[in-house]
């Protein structure tokens, strides 16, 4: 008789004494499948405790840093004493699109039922974001929320694709056809997200899958924008690490 | 605490954007790593990112220096993961169910070759949200039972048969069998 679930797994994790080992170990000398299972199951430990930290986008970086700058705007007007920054070079272009992506990104994450719980966020972004109906309000619909989120991601987009085209003259062609290449796959990938939920408007996927697209195009958007900053301060490793981000996007 | 540590937080405490750059440079890639493991994909793992820093940065000033700034951050960080895994796993139920039957995933590696780690991330993404958070937190970033039970707020046995769950799953998924 095969070993219990629990004893294989704690096989595994070296957690049995050495009597239940040894009963295990004289099972595997005649098992061939409990011996494939030990091994994938280690196999998937030692992967697993291999896996290292993800740098993050560089662009996670240019929204953090909009996001306490303008967090910090208020209490720097009213002189509240609250931490003040050193500010950098602001690029008042870029504060536009942080407060649109905050607005957008931090403030409504899609839920398919209902409106993003109360992440205690900043009146930075309570402005933008759409006013909850009451969950009783039988206008209140999925359809509602689905059309306020697009409505957003709209605007927001944009918004961004306002500051890309205006400075689209600082890429090389072959960054700006990368980009033009992405931009047309998620476009597509839109209208077929579009095109899904016409035909089926209470599908859960095709609603997914449309904000996904949305959430996609918002962030190959994002990218460009720091990579237009990055070429603007003069760093190239950091505009390197966007545009190797942007290939791997189309890839 | 260290003392570059210490250096670090009170300037972080002054508001000194440069300050919290550095704290940002040096946790990051951790805390993002994480994020994306715990909220199952990368598009999570950003806004987590944002959030997670945005509060650390609010609650700088709470910050004692009982323990490193990389452990208060990191605690940070868990906490919010999973306020946000869990406020999405009692909306979402419904759409992880559907998705679940419906898509696809080819496993890329078989049999006896090793496991890509590029895999075992993708593989994560597909596990349902209360299997995955055990596996990370105790396959990932090496907790034990007792500590993954205490941070999620479950029974050590309950930790102990999500691996297991997470595991099965996995092999499923990579290994096809």
């Amino acid at each position: 008789m095969h070993p219990n679930e629990t004893a294989i797994h704690d096989y595994v994790d070296a957690a049995l004494d050495v009597r239940e080992r040894s009963e295990i170990e004289r099972h595997l000398e005649a098992c061939a499948a409990c011996r494939q299972l030990i091994d994938d199951l280690r196999e998937i430990r030692r992967v697993a405790a291999s896996l290292e930290p993800r740098d993050p986008p560089v662009r996670a970086w240019t929204r953090l840093e909009r996001a306490i700058k303008l967090e910090n705007a208020p209490h720097a007007a009213s002189g509240s004493g609250a931490p003040r920054q050193r500010v950098t070079a602001p690029l008042i272009w870029l504060a536009a699109a942080a407060a649109i992506i905050l607005a957008t990104i931090v403030g409504l994450r899609l839920t398919p039922k209902a409106p993003q719980p109360a992440a205690p966020q900043t009146a930075v972004n309570a402005p933008a974001t759409p006013t909850a109906a009451p969950p009783d309000d039988p206008a209140h619909s999925v359809e509602t929320e689905l059309r306020q989120a697009e409505d957003h991601y709209e605007k927001a987009i944009k918004g961004l694709e306002q500051i890309a085209a205006a400075e689209q003259g600082v890429f090389d062609p072959r960054t700006a056809a990368t980009l033009q290449k992405n931009l047309a796959v998620i476009d597509q990938a839109i209208g077929e997200s579009r095109a899904a939920l016409r035909s089926e408007p209470s599908s859960e996927p095709a609603q997914q899958s449309l904000m996904e697209n949305f959430k996609a195009k918002m962030g190959l958007l994002q990218d460009t924008v720091a990579l237009i900053n990055e070429m603007r301060k003069g760093n190239d490793a950091g505009a390197a690490r966007v545009v190797s981000g942007l290939k791997q996007r189309g890839d | 605490m260290g003392g570059a540590d210490a250096e670090l937080a009170a300037r972080c405490q002054t508001g000194e954007t440069e300050a919290f750059e550095t704290l940002y440079r040096q946790h990051a890639a951790r805390i993002y790593a994480l994020a994306c493991r715990m909220g199952g994909s990368a598009e999570d793992g950003e806004d987590l990112l944002q959030e997670i820093f945005l509060q650390a940065y609010r609650k700088i000033g709470s910050f004692k220096g009982e323990s490193a700034l990389g452990t208060w951050l990191y605690r940070l960080a868990l906490n919010h993961c999973l306020d946000y895994v869990r406020s999405r796993q009692a909306k979402m139920n419904k759409l992880t169910e559907t998705l679940d039957a419906t898509s696809s995933f080819e496993p890329l590696a078989r049999h006896d070759t090793p496991i890509a780690r590029i895999d075992l991330e993708r593989a994560l993404e597909r596990l349902p949200d209360g299997c995955r958070e055990a596996f990370v937190l105790h396959d990932v970033e090496g907790l034990d039972h007792k500590e993954v039970g205490a941070v999620l707020g479950i029974a050590e046995g309950t930790s102990k048969s999500q691996v297991f769950k997470a595991r099965a799953r996995l092999r499923a998924l990579l290994r096809g069998r």
